[in-house]
């Protein structure tokens, strides 16, 4: 890249709660690589007990196939998150960075806030976590700040209230 | 189809003003005021209302034709279903029928209507702009006439009543009685933008998915038959057709049934096209309003307001393109959820490309980004790429993007396109039959240089400006979609990236606005000129979390990459990216 003079976005100034990374894997157990796990461990299981023909070309294939994308998702997904996901309150917008394979940053103006959501699902109360998300008039702009601790969210929900009270807006 | 023009004027505006009256008898004697008699609807209106049925109960003759009369228990069952459904919707229709009634007074046209609790509409005749009489076959059919009075459409004041429906007769008279009142003159000093000129027709067969329509058309006639228990297949006339062409001649019967399906699809399209565009005409009712009418069988309007209107969006299909042709669509809000958006969004049907431009320009009230002229620029791409070449007008170039956006296309085909199939054909082939390998070679070959061609079409495509009070963007090699999109209707700025942008060095940038599709799309921006386009674009929104680099520091961690080992929240970034 040649020498850049252009401003550069840099990251939201926040993380999100380190317990976030254990909810997420959580998450990956329950609905991607538990599942993916228990697959290839049953299918081993049958061919073991009734096909053990089967098991010099199965197992490798399941290895392949269930065993190790699920472990790598478990293993990755979570870390690569907590590393991207992030988020920011200035004076005049909301700033949220999130995903990990695909990433995604978002910026919308406090004057067109409508709402501000506290969602805390099951897994994420046993973590004391919440997720804020702040809708404005077009769904293309919402923002959603996920793995906050319920302080975090609490406290980011009232701010955000406030700011959007101060900054003048139609939210349309 | 038939219904969403009614509702998209009539969901949101409710007329001039509504009253809810504590419920009038029907018949209260009106002979004491000196307003003129509440007249009723033509009760042929029931017997329209019963249409539907037409379709249920053509299939169940068709059923005890192809039976030859058996009509077996199912068929009894249909048959009880739709009496009783008749019944229902007679019996609604009576009392809608009964209980609705209208008048034109020396001021106003009040219609009331509602069994419980009853309505009053009451519209000004001097804020009438238009009286539309619509008829569908049925109606004609059943010599009647639906009549719509549409307002000057002023905020929310705006609207349409429809009276469903009189005898032809009568609402002639009532159309004539309204207008003499109407203020017709305002209507008619209004700009209007475009009227439908018939010799849009030939871009008809190349906007239809004429070849895929065909089959949808044919996949739904053998449900139907299916769904009566006819099997075509096993028809006598059908299976002698296929043994005598089918197999014998096929070198005949194969292009044969391509043209077949090629001219009934432009058929198709042109019918389609006929129907949809009827009349069509697009006005400024008032400087406020944009209105757009059209339609045969059904008529659709749709007004949308100016301050709703956010942008225009310049739709070229391929084949569209190819003959020079341009659809327009507005980019406004309110206008229902993403389905019924792509529906009444239209503008301009299929048009010649010069008329699109104009019809864009006039609905923005301000000079629509000449495609022409960013064609010329594309045509010499090859020094486009580096730096664009002076604009020969007025208007600016929209500025290209990297040139490795070009790779990620050329790419991108390769692998979704040609190398699934060349891969199945060549498995198959080596586990199958040999026949199949010169396929894969031959399926190779002439996908390669079309993939590479739509790559390079869809790289030069690519394109982004501001312009003036618009944010202009360009993208799109099926449909190459040029948007002018209101810089201040941009409500938040999203920038995605996947590990493979971020190695290119690009960025997906996504603006989101409260109206039509919501979110539209720049597609690989360079990721360090991204951010100052942004805030060029739509200035307020990320100012404040951009930082200048510093070229102190020439092997910095890329500005996308977070330092994966950070101490905990809260935490700033920003000291460890430099």
């Amino acid at each position: 890249m040649p020498e850049h003079a252009a401003p550069l976005l840099r990251p939201p100034r926040h993380r999100v709660d380190p317990r976030a990374r254990r909810w997420w894997t959580v998450q990956a157990l329950l609905t991607l690589s538990g599942p993916m796990l228990l697959t290839a461990l049953v299918m081993a299981v049958l061919s073991v007990l009734f096909f053990p023909g089967a098991l010099p070309w199965l197992g490798p294939l399941l290895l392949v196939v269930l065993v190790l994308p699920a472990l790598g998702y478990l293993l990755v997904m979570p870390r690569r998150r907590y590393s991207v996901h992030a988020w920011e309150l200035g004076s005049r917008a909301v700033y949220a960075a999130g995903g990990w394979f695909w990433q995604k940053r978002r910026i919308a103006p406090l004057s067109r806030v409508q709402t501000v959501d506290t969602m805390r699902g099951p897994i994420q109360r046993r973590y004391g976590l919440a997720t804020v998300t702040v809708t404005t008039a077009s769904t293309a702009g919402d923002i959603k700040i996920a793995g906050l601790s319920d302080a975090d969210a609490e406290e980011l929900s009232r701010l955000i209230g406030e700011a959007a009270q101060d900054v003048p807006g139609d939210a349309a | 189809m038939s219904e969403h023009s009614e509702r998209s004027v009539r969901g949101r505006a409710p007329g001039e003003y509504e009253a809810e009256r504590s419920a009038v008898p029907a018949s209260a004697p009106i002979a004491a005021s000196p307003l003129p008699q509440w007249r009723r609807l033509d009760p042929r209106t029931l017997l329209v209302h019963c249409g539907w049925m037409g379709a249920p109960l053509g299939s169940l003759a068709l059923t005890a034709l192809a039976t030859g009369g058996k009509i077996n228990a199912g068929a009894w069952i249909t048959l009880a279903a739709i009496a009783a459904s008749f019944a229902v919707i007679t019996a609604i229709g009576l009392v809608r029928w009964a209980r609705t009634e209208f008048r034109v007074t020396d001021e106003t046209l009040d219609v009331r209507s509602g069994l419980l609790t009853r309505r009053l509409r009451s519209v000004p005749l001097h804020r009438i702009r238009t009286v539309d009489l619509t008829a569908s076959p049925l109606h004609r059919l059943m010599g009647v006439t639906v009549l719509r009075a549409g307002t000057a459409g002023s905020g929310d004041g705006g609207g349409e009543l429809a009276l469903e429906a009189l005898t032809a007769a009568e609402a002639h008279r009532l159309r004539a009685e309204l207008l003499a009142h109407a203020d017709t003159e305002a209507a008619a000093k209004d700009p209007v933008l475009a009227r439908i000129s018939w010799r849009w027709l030939r871009y008809a067969p190349l906007t239809f998915w004429v070849v895929g329509g065909v089959f949808v058309v044919a996949g739904s006639v053998y449900r139907v038959l299916d769904g009566i228990g006819i099997e075509p297949w096993k028809l006598g006339f059908v299976q002698r057709a296929f043994t005598e062409f089918g197999a014998s001649v096929l070198w005949l019967t194969i292009p044969a049934v391509v043209l077949a399906v090629l001219a009934l699809g432009s058929v198709g399209a042109v019918a389609l096209y006929i129907e949809n565009w009827w009349n069509y005409c697009l006005e400024w009712t008032d400087a406020r309003t944009l209105q757009v009418r059209r339609g045969l069988f059904t008529t659709r309007s749709v007004t949308i307001e100016r301050a709703r209107l956010r942008g225009v969006l310049l739709r070229e299909p391929l084949l569209l393109r190819a003959g020079g042709g341009a659809l327009v669509r507005a980019v406004a809000g309110g206008l229902g959820n993403r389905e019924e958006n792509r529906r009444r969004s239209g503008l301009l049907p299929p048009a010649p490309r010069p008329e699109a431009l104009r019809v864009a320009t006039g609905a923005l009230q301000s000079p629509f980004p000449g495609t022409e002229l960013m064609t010329e620029g594309a045509k010499s791409s090859h020094q486009a790429a580096i730096s664009p070449p002076p604009p020969p007008s007025s208007l600016p170039l929209l500025t290209p993007h990297p040139r490795i956006a070009l790779r990620r296309r050329r790419v991108r085909g390769l692998l979704f396109a040609v190398l699934p199939g060349t891969v199945v054909l060549a498995g198959l082939g080596a586990a199958f039959t040999p026949v199949l390998l010169p396929c894969a070679w031959i399926y190779a070959v002439v996908t390669t240089p079309l993939v590479l061609w739509l790559a390079r079409d869809a790289y030069r495509n690519l394109g982004h400006g501001i312009h003036g009070r618009h944010l202009v963007t360009r993208s799109g090699t099926f449909s190459r979609d040029t948007l002018a999109l209101q810089r201040e209707a941009i409500a938040a700025w999203t920038f995605t990236s996947s590990p493979f942008t971020r190695r290119a060095g690009l960025v997906t940038l996504t603006a989101a606005v409260a109206a039509g599709e919501e979110s539209y799309r720049i597609p690989d921006l360079a990721a360090d000129y991204a951010p100052s386009f942004a805030a060029a674009a739509a200035p307020g929104i990320l100012d404040e979390f951009l930082t200048v680099p510093t070229n102190a520091f020439p092997g910095a961690p890329s500005p996308d990459r977070y330092p994966v080992s950070r101490p905990r929240y809260p935490d700033s970034h920003q000291g460890s990216a430099t």
